[in-house]
């Protein structure tokens, strides 16, 4: 298989393009400031989630007749009634803003990315961590400022522990509510990356087998450009299931930040 | 040797998750037998618990990558 020697260069090529570089593709040093692919493809994302909801908010109707309009309703219906107000018993509604926005430019930025030649913001540790980090900042304001700073402080031990153990359980729980800011953005991360890696190398396996055949076509470069067919195949399924990750792990998301919020919102 | 390391990293990483992921589908396939007007909610409990399950494997797979060029 001689084709399948120009692979790892081809795939050092696609981790590099992949990797965090100055916008104009050229690499940069950590004390530089610039503007970077993914934070350049954020900017997209957010632009683009602006001029859909200014669209869907233009002009609401009781029956909204638009289909931009019936689409971004359905999603925050989903966000309202799914998320929000199955995981937060009492008083969702005041959380339901902080959800929606999340579970949008989650969705959007995945979304972006799976168009050939843009890249998902959430495909980089930046990114997900300032989400994560807004989620711990925004679940503990709620815990103090509904159960009193004391209140909140003594929640993290669960009702019934033995008082001689209660400090032990308090440590670990702080400790693993600071985990929260890890697991939520390595989720996120990981799925983005390692979607777009699979991805990518389905898309070299496909160009490596055929590139002989569009250099001179012979019967031998058909027969060898045939293997090609069942990496496309392979690739669009992965395309597909990129689409539904894309949705999930917005929603995964969103759904643990609501589940966190509700803990926090009420003494337990 | 490290190219071995990297060919087995992944199938080591998959080995335990691709168990609870079995697990997880075969107790929603069974749930979804028994109560079959459960099936919307029970499918969303399954997405939920692939995808916990599934960023095991893929921290794997990346943590692998991203260490790779630094051995």
């Amino acid at each position: 298989m001689e084709v399948l020697k120009k692979l790892p260069e081809e795939v050092d090529l696609l981790l590099r393009s992949l990797s965090t570089l100055n916008v104009n593709g050229q690499e940069y040093k950590p004390t530089e400031f610039v503007l970077s692919n993914y934070i350049f493809f954020m900017c997209v994302a957010l632009t683009v989630l602006a001029i859909i909801m200014y669209v869907a908010v233009k002009n609401l109707k009781m029956v909204p007749d638009s289909k931009v309009s019936n689409a971004v309703e359905s999603l925050a219906q989903f966000v309202r009634d799914d998320i929000a107000a199955g995981m937060i018993p009492h008083g969702s509604k005041k959380y339901f803003g902080f959800l929606a926005t999340l579970f949008f430019f989650i969705l959007t930025s995945n979304i972006i990315g799976l168009i050939p030649g843009c890249k998902p913001s959430t495909g980089t540790m930046g990114v997900t961590v300032a989400l994560s980090t807004t989620v711990f900042a925004y679940f503990n304001y709620v815990g103090f400022k509904n159960q009193g700073f004391l209140g909140y402080l003594k929640s993290f031990v669960p009702h019934g522990v033995p008082l001689a153990v209660a400090p032990v359980i308090w440590v670990i729980e702080v400790f693993s509510s600071f985990l929260r800011i890890f697991t939520l953005a390595v989720r996120l991360f990981a799925n983005m990356y390692a979607g777009h890696i699979i991805l990518g190398i389905f898309a070299i396996l496909t160009s490596l087998f055929i590139e002989p055949m569009i250099e001179h076509l012979s019967a031998g470069s058909v027969v060898g450009a045939l293997p090609s067919i069942g990496w496309l195949a392979l690739m669009t399924a992965l395309y597909l299931l990129e689409v539904l990750v894309a949705f999930v792990q917005a929603y995964v998301f969103t759904l643990l930040s609501a589940v966190y919020i509700g803990a926090a919102a009420e003494a337990h | 040797m490290e190219f071995i390391g990297f060919g087995l990293l992944y199938g080591l990483a998959v080995t335990a998750p691709a168990l609870a992921i079995g697990m997880v589908g075969g107790k929603a396939a069974e749930s979804t037998a028994r109560q079959p007007e459960m099936a919307g909610r029970i499918f969303t409990v399954f997405i939920l618990s692939a995808a916990f399950v599934e960023a095991l494997a893929l921290l794997g797979f990346v943590l692998g990558i991203l260490v790779q060029g630094k051995l």
